[in-house]
Parts: structure tokens; sequence; C-alpha cells
């Protein structure tokens, strides 16, 4: 009975731990004006794109896809019925641009946790693992860097078609993850001549066990960092896929509408549908950067404001 | 008149906490062609007056009272530019060979005879490089090294080279801090002897920073013991050697080991340095200190004077000293 | 000497990598959905023609036949004719590189440049007013959607304002007329060059400003700065002379690492601005299932970046005496 005990309450100790340290962190990011407001935008987004089902809901003629108002048929500037305007096929383009960020919320989040999954597990491999493993796989990853991601992307639109969103997610995904996975190599290698992996050797640990045990969790705050930076690059490569005409034709994302605007010659008369696409893509790239870097200045003490430390 | 005299010198940085007083009202002087060594452990200060010696404190340190006269002028008085002209011709400044001190992107040629070309504008590269491979020649490198950079020296080369890079102005006062703490004990030899005899050979007088106090008694005509920035004895080496006075010089020495006497014990000095931003009224050291009595908790100690060449700081001393 | 072992370990590496290229596509051709023969051969030609093209390529041999008859028409240069174009790629592609590289290494040199010009100041001005605003200039103008900044530099400057092309390279008219000199062509040249490189320039400069910034903010803290300014030398010398060739250092790296990035911004660019470049031919031609120009542009455009790589690699090695000796 007393080593069940002692057990939960090293659990406890444990999760309290743990929560403890997502506090401070918090603490930390809070003072950060970068990070206040990278944060604030990245919720106004989700909002968005939370609030994408309620124009079709309130009439089907603002279905993003296939909604076209009745009496309008082509692009015309913002109106009480249309606050952004219509597009050329007389569409709600607010409506548009609400299902767009979920697609960008979609694509960001899903590629950017697959190529950092992906990366973390090669990273932590190639750390831990032997010289031949650790060679093999960087290897690899840089070969794999060195390749632009959108043009191979178009390569295989040549080849299979029109590309699915899923598609391009997973292929985003196998692009990014030798970024990340160099990171959490580095990290790795550092962390694996310190004392209390030593310790966990000896004491019998198997590698698997001190990989998911002992490393994972030092590696993991860096992991959620590189999230961050991956789901920008994640929208941004599906947002210029997308404005050349590659992207999956049954979504409506913000790249979509840009070349819709620029395919349909609406480039110079319709400011109302240029500007707000464009906006958001940047403005969302913007906002997840400055939440990277309020994230970086938590994890890495020696980015924080001077004078803070003893 | 001495080369440098330091009167009441406070030095301090502005931290998030409050300010620290990392040097608080030192005073000592210095002759020509005399050596003068600071001890005490790490962050006692001596660093921060090595560097306030040469105004070169960062952005967030401040030199609060005190005046260094150095060859009769006040620096403290000067400005940045006539302080540039005082830097390297009238004191140098040699630091750890371990620490990053040469430029890695430049060679080591270069980098000394930009010292020289800098305070000498009159002259031309060529006599730069000829007064360098002089200089190579007086520390012991070897000239075909010369055009090498910085990451291919040797952590003994490193240090023959920073010495030579100071004395390529041929200054006053070199002040070395902690120059062999990295290397190992036969370099460190040899670079302490080949030291003094250049300090014999230039009449160059020097302020040793370190925490080894037995190389500053092997090298040093006079001798400062400084704890949580303040001086708590002064005087020449044979003096406070063979008669150390304050507890903490005390404590110092008998936490080293020595080859000749007895074997006794090595007793480390228990506790911890005091909080220097907010000081305490009394001696700085009483918590520490085996001799303390209630009155060194409330009353700062004053100097005395044991002989016209060796003083402390401390309230038990009279006492011992029987003077 | 160290470096040429350096070199010629990178070029070894580079030669590698563009084999798993060129086989990775030749398989991808050969084995996604849909028949391989429509990729190759022109669906215009008659059917004897096709017949011996076929036969040409070894499309009626088995998968590593066809490998080898693939490498061989690499090497010897033969990629066929251009679906759309009628021609042979080879011709296309030849006449496309130059443009490509005169935009794209114009950017790339001149942001950087700038880029580390004024990430070192800011660093100097570290807190104020300038630093903010090069700061937030810098973060504002690198997550612009590029595609999108296109198209309003094109509506501003050249739409509303007149003062550019719209599109293309150059004006028919000057380059057509016999009477038109070198200055007069090459003046028309950069007057279209200006808003591509304006845009791609824009896109840039910001990430290598912030780095050489925090760059230069790390280098001041080192150690030999200390013993720059013991020696007496003015702040300038030490921040220009001192500080700065190391903080250029991890800039160097920085753009080899982006280069992919880079090209993509220039396929972007070149398709907006109807620049006639590969990247914009890749594009085009993808779009009209024009596979042999697609193929040989994209192979191009993977020997541009991995030069590239290379030549950053180099630069790097002769900037860093660490790696020189």
């Amino acid at each position: 009975m007393t080593v069940t005990t002692l057990n939960t309450e090293r659990k406890l100790s444990e999760r309290f731990h743990w929560i403890g340290r997502l506090l401070e962190g918090w603490s930390i990011y809070r003072k950060s004006l970068l990070g206040k407001i990278g944060l604030t935008l990245v919720v106004l987004f989700a909002l968005m794109a939370l609030c994408s089902p309620i124009p079709p809901w309130v009439s089907p003629m603002y279905q993003p896809m296939a909604g076209v108002d009745p009496d309008i048929s082509y692009s015309v500037g913002p109106s009480t019925r249309h606050w952004l305007g219509t597009d050329f096929m007389g569409r709600d383009i607010l409506s548009q641009l609400l299902a767009g960020a979920r697609i960008a919320f979609m694509v960001g989040v899903s590629a950017a946790f697959m190529s950092v999954f992906l990366g973390t597990t090669i990273g932590m491999i190639a750390g831990y693992a032997g010289k031949f493993m650790d060679n093999l796989l960087m290897r690899l990853a840089d070969m794999i860097m060195v390749m632009p991601a959108l043009l191979v992307l178009l390569m295989l639109a040549a080849l299979f078609g029109q590309l699915s969103i899923w598609f391009i997610v997973l292929f985003i995904a196998l692009f990014r993850w030798p970024g990340v996975s160099r990171v959490i190599r580095a990290q790795t290698l550092s962390l694996k001549h310190r004392p209390f992996i030593e310790a966990a050797r000896v004491a019998g640990a198997s590698h698997l066990r001190i990989i998911f045990r002992h490393i994972m969790p030092n590696v993991l705050p860096l992991s959620f960092l590189y999230m961050t930076f991956q789901v920008t690059s994640a929208i941004i490569i599906e947002a210029a896929l997308a404005f050349l005409g590659f992207g999956d034709p049954g979504t409506v994302s913000w790249g979509m509408m840009l070349q819709w605007v620029w395919k349909t010659g609406h480039m110079f008369r319709a400011p109302y549908w240029l500007l707000p696409p464009g906006i958001c893509i940047s403005l969302i790239t913007l906002s997840f950067y400055m939440l990277g870097r309020a994230m970086d200045e938590v994890l890495d003490p020696r980015l924080r404001k001077e004078g803070e430390t003893d | 008149m001495a080369l440098l005299v330091v009167e009441n010198l406070s030095v301090g940085y502005q931290t998030q906490k409050g300010y620290l007083h990392a040097v608080e009202g030192v005073s000592f002087s210095l002759g020509a062609g005399k050596s003068l060594g600071f001890v005490g452990e790490s962050g006692c200060g001596k660093t921060t007056l090595g560097m306030a010696l040469m105004r070169l404190l960062p952005s967030n340190g401040l030199i609060r009272e005190g005046r260094i006269l150095f060859d009769g002028e006040d620096l403290l008085q000067k400005t940045d530019e006539e302080m540039r002209q005082v830097r390297w011709q009238g004191i140098a400044m040699i630091f750890q060979a371990a620490m990053n001190a040469l430029n890695p992107v430049h060679r080591v040629i270069d980098q000394i005879a930009e010292a020289i070309l800098t305070h000498n504008p009159s002259r031309d590269k060529q006599e730069a490089y000829e007064q360098t491979r002089g200089l190579f020649q007086l520390v012991g490198l070897s000239e075909d090294r010369i055009r090498d950079y910085p990451h291919q020296y040797s952590g003994g080369m490193k240090q023959r080279a920073i010495i030579a890079m100071a004395l390529a102005c041929k200054p006053k006062l070199i002040i070395a801090d902690e120059p062999t703490t990295a290397l190992d004990v036969l370099v460190q030899d040899q670079i302490l002897e080949e030291t003094k005899s250049l300090q014999r050979e230039f009449g160059i007088s020097i302020i040793y920073i370190s925490h080894d106090i037995s190389i500053v008694a092997d090298l040093c005509h006079d001798i400062a013991v400084m704890y949580a920035g303040q001086l708590v004895e002064y005087g020449a080496t044979e003096e406070v050697f063979d008669s150390p006075m304050h507890p903490y010089t005390k404590a110092l020495l008998s936490s080293y080991p020595t080859l000749i006497g007895e074997k006794s014990r090595l007793v480390p000095i228990p506790g911890e340095t005091p909080n220097l931003i907010h000081l305490p009224p009394g001696c700085l050291f009483c918590d520490r200190c085996t001799e303390a009595r209630v009155s060194c908790r409330s009353n700062p100690p004053v100097w005395l004077e044991i002989t016209p060449t060796h003083k402390v700081l401390c309230h038990q001393c009279g006492k011992h000293c029987g003077e | 000497m160290e470096v040429w072992k350096y070199i010629s370990q990178r070029l070894i590496q580079i030669v590698v990598i563009f084999f798993v290229i060129l086989t990775v596509l030749f398989l991808l051709f050969r084995l996604a959905p849909g028949d391989p023969v429509s990729r190759m051969v022109d669906p215009n030609l008659t059917p004897e023609d096709a017949e011996l093209l076929i036969r040409e390529l070894g499309l009626d041999q088995p998968l590593w036949m066809q490998y080898l008859y693939y490498l061989k028409n690499f090497f010897t240069g033969h990629f066929g004719n251009s679906f759309h174009y009628g021609q042979p790629v080879v011709r296309i592609i030849w006449d496309r590189l130059p443009n490509t590289i005169a935009l794209f290494t114009t950017s790339i040199i001149l942001s950087a440049l700038v880029g580390v010009f004024l990430g070192k100041i800011a660093s100097w001005h570290k807190g104020e007013r300038r630093d903010t605003c090069l700061t937030l200039g810098a973060l504002i103008t690198h997550t612009v959607f590029l595609p999108w900044l296109a198209l309003i530099m094109i509506w501003i400057f050249a739409f509303k304002l007149g003062w550019f092309p719209i599109t293309g390279m150059i004006s028919e008219e000057i380059w057509l007329d016999p009477g038109a000199g070198l200055w007069a062509k090459s003046l028309d040249f950069l007057h279209h060059m200006v808003l591509p490189l304006a845009t791609l320039f824009l896109i840039h400069f910001g990430s290598y400003l912030l780095i050489m910034r925090s760059s230069m903010l790390d280098t001041l803290k080192e150690d030999y700065i200390l013993t720059g300014r013991a020696k007496g030398l003015p702040e300038k010398v030490i921040r220009n002379h001192h500080a700065a060739p190391n903080a250029a250092l991890p800039v160097v790296t920085s753009v080899g690492l982006s280069l992919a990035f880079s090209i993509n911004g220039g396929a972007l660019t070149e398709t907006v601005f109807t620049w006639p470049g590969i990247g914009r031919e890749l594009v085009f031609s993808i779009s009209h299932n024009d596979y042999p120009l697609a193929q040989a542009s994209f192979l191009l455009i993977a020997i541009v970046v991995l030069l590239s790589n290379l030549v950053v690699d180099i630069l790097y090695a002769y900037l860093d005496p660490r790696i020189r000796y």
C-alpha cells in the first residue's frame, strides 16, 4: 500500500510540475507585446473560421462556392447584403473569406502537426541512434531541404491531375519535416550526454524508454515552437499553389480567391475583392510569426529583455 | 607621485532588482614598475574594478564616486575621446586566453598592428608589421605563425599573443585579469616567468587580478584582498602572507595547500557572499567570520594600520594586533 | 588546400542529389496514373511520327532500359519538343534561363546587401525609433503574401500611376526597332525589371535584416569586442571592422537555407509579371500539359538551386577563416 501511495504522490507532483511550468511560461509570454498582438490576431482568425458556417446558414446565397445571389451575377462592391461585395459570379466575398479562414487553419495546423511529428521523431532518432542512422537521415533531410516545395508540388499536380487538399497537406508535411528534425536532432545530441540519461541507461532503461520518457519531454517545447513556424509556411504554400490554379478546386481558400480575382481580370477594378484575401494571408502569417517569437522568448531565456535575470 | 592612485572608488550595476554594489570605497596606489595583485573569490568585484579603471563598463555599469588618478590626471574627468587615447597607450589590458579575446575573422598580425596604427597614425602598415614581429619575438612566439588566425593557436599561444598585443603601445600600466586561469600549470608557470622578466625589462606597472592567491604571491609586490566589493586587507605581499590579519585573508590562505610546513586540513569558508543590492549595515564578512562579535554586525569596520605597508579593514584586529 | 576539399565534397553531394532528383522524376513520370506515353509523345503527332518517337525514347522497352535511354537523352541534351511551342525544349529553356538568372540573382544580392546594412544600423540603435521602424518594417514586408504584393505593385505603380509597364520583360517596339541602340534596349529592360525586382526585394530583405540585427546584437557581446574597446578603437571601427564581418556569417547561411524558398518566390513573381523566365515557363507548361517542357524546366530549376547552394557555401568558406584553415 505504501508503494501505491508513493507512486500516486509522485504522479501528482509530476503533473503539477508540468502545469507549473506552463503557467510560468505563460507569465513570461504575457510580457511580450508581440506575443499579445500575435495571439489576439490568431484568435480573431480562429473566430473567423468558426463563424464560417454562419452565412450559409443564414441564406443559401451566401454559400462560398455554390451560392449565387439571384439578383447579382457579376462583381460588385460592398453593400448591406454583401458586406465585402461579390465576386465575378455573384458569390459573397465575406463568406468566402470566412471559409478561407477555416481552410487556412485546417491546412496550417494539420500540416504543421504532421511535419513536426515527423521531424521530432526523426530528429530524436537521428540524434540518439548511431552515426550511420544519423548520417542517413540527415542526408535525406538535406536533399529534401534543397528542393523548392512549391515547384515539386506543381510537378505532382502535372502528373496526378487535380490535387486534393489532404494530398497537399501531406506533401507539405513531407517537405517541411527536415527543418524541424535538424533542430530536434541538435537538442537530442546535447541531451544524450547529460548525466540523467546516463543514469537511466545504467539503471537498465531500454532505448525506447529513454527516448520517450526522458528525451521527448525535453524536446517537446522546441517542437511546439516550430509548429508555429510550420503553420505559416504551410498556409503560404497552399495559398501559392491555389493562386497558380493548382489547388483543390473543391475548396475555397484565400489563395483560390486571389486566383479568381487575377484570372478573371478584376485585379484593377475590384479592390474590395483583391485586398481582403491578401491581407488575411499576410496578417495570419504575421500573427503566427509573432506568436512564435514570443514563445521563443519563453523557451530561450537569453532572448528575454535584458536586466531580468540576476 | 605614484603612477596610479585610486581614491574611494565605488562602482555598481543598475539591475532590475536595484543598484548592485560591485565595488565600494576602494582606495589604493601603485608606483611605477611595481605590481599589485587583487585576490578574492568570484563576484568580489575585482574584474569590475579592472574594467572601471579603463572605463570599459557595460551600459548598465556606473561609477558612482571616486577618483582614478593616472599619471596625475583623473580618468573619470576625461571625455570619451581622451579616454580612447589613454587606453592601450597608457593602460592596457590582458584578458583570459580562454576568452574569445581575439577576433576570429582577422589574422593575429593585423589585430596587433591595428593597436599600433590606431595610436600612431603616422606610421604605415609595414612599420607596424615590423614592430609586431618584434613583439612576437619578445613573448616567445614563432614568427611563422604570425599570419595565422586565432583559432589556429593553442591556449598558451593565444595568451602570449594577447600579451604581445598589450605591449604594442608601450603602456605604463597593464591590468591582467586572470590571464592564466584556463591554461595548464606548465604553461602557466612559463607565462608567469616571462611576465616577470618583461616587467623588469620595461618597468611596466602591473595590476594582477586573480582568485589564485599563490600566483599573486609569486608575482606581486603588493597585494589587495577583496571581499564583496570592498578592500579588506592591503599591503606588501610578504607582510600579508607572513601575518595575515583579516579573517577572510586567513581563511583564503588556509584553503590553499602548502608544500612545506605541516600537513593540515584544508578549511573551506562556509556561507555565501552577502546580497550586494541591499548591503548590510555592518561588516560584510561577519556572517562567515570565525571571529565575529555582535558589534561587527551593526558597525562598519574602519581601516587599521598594522605597519605603514600593511593595513586591514576589521573590528577585531586591533585586539589581536596589540597595537 | 582545405577549402578545395570542402568544395569538392559539396560538389559531389550536389551531383548525387541531382541524380536522385533525376531518377525520382523519371519514376514519377512513368509510374503516375494515366498513360505515360501521352506524357512523352505529343498528341498532335501523326501515328507514324509518334511511333518513331516512341522507339527513340525507348518507351516500348522494359523500365530499366527506359531509364538508360532517359539518362542518355539527358546527357546528350535531347529533351524532346515542346507540345505547345512545337520547338525543341532545349532552345526554349536556354532562351529563358538568362532572364531568370538576371532577376533572381539581382534580387538576392540586393536584398542581402540592403538587409545586412539596415540590420546593422538597427542593431546600433537598438530600442530607439529607428530600430523599431526598421524591425517592424522588416516584419511586415517579409510576411506579406508574395503574389498578392506583386498584384498590388502592378495595380498601384503600373496601372494607377503608369510609371512602369504592366507585364513582360521588354517592349517589343524598342527591341525590334533596328535603329535602337544598346543603351535604349538596356534601359527598357531595366524599366521592366523594376517592379518584379522591387517585389522580390521587399519580400526578402526583411528576413536578412532581422537576422543581421540579432546576429550583431549577439556579436557585440563577444569578448573580442571588449578587446577592441580596450585597445582604444573608435566605436565605428569596432562595429564595422570587428563586429559586422562576424555578424554577417549567419546571414550568409540563411541565404543558403532559404534558396529553395527564394526560387518559389521567383517563379511566382515571374508568373504574375509575365517575366519570361524558367519559373514562369514551368507553371505555364504544367497548366498546358506540356510535359517535356515542364520536365526540362523543373530539372533546370533544380540545377540552378543546387548551384546557388554551392555558390553560397563557397562564399561562406571564403568569409569564415575557421573553415578555410
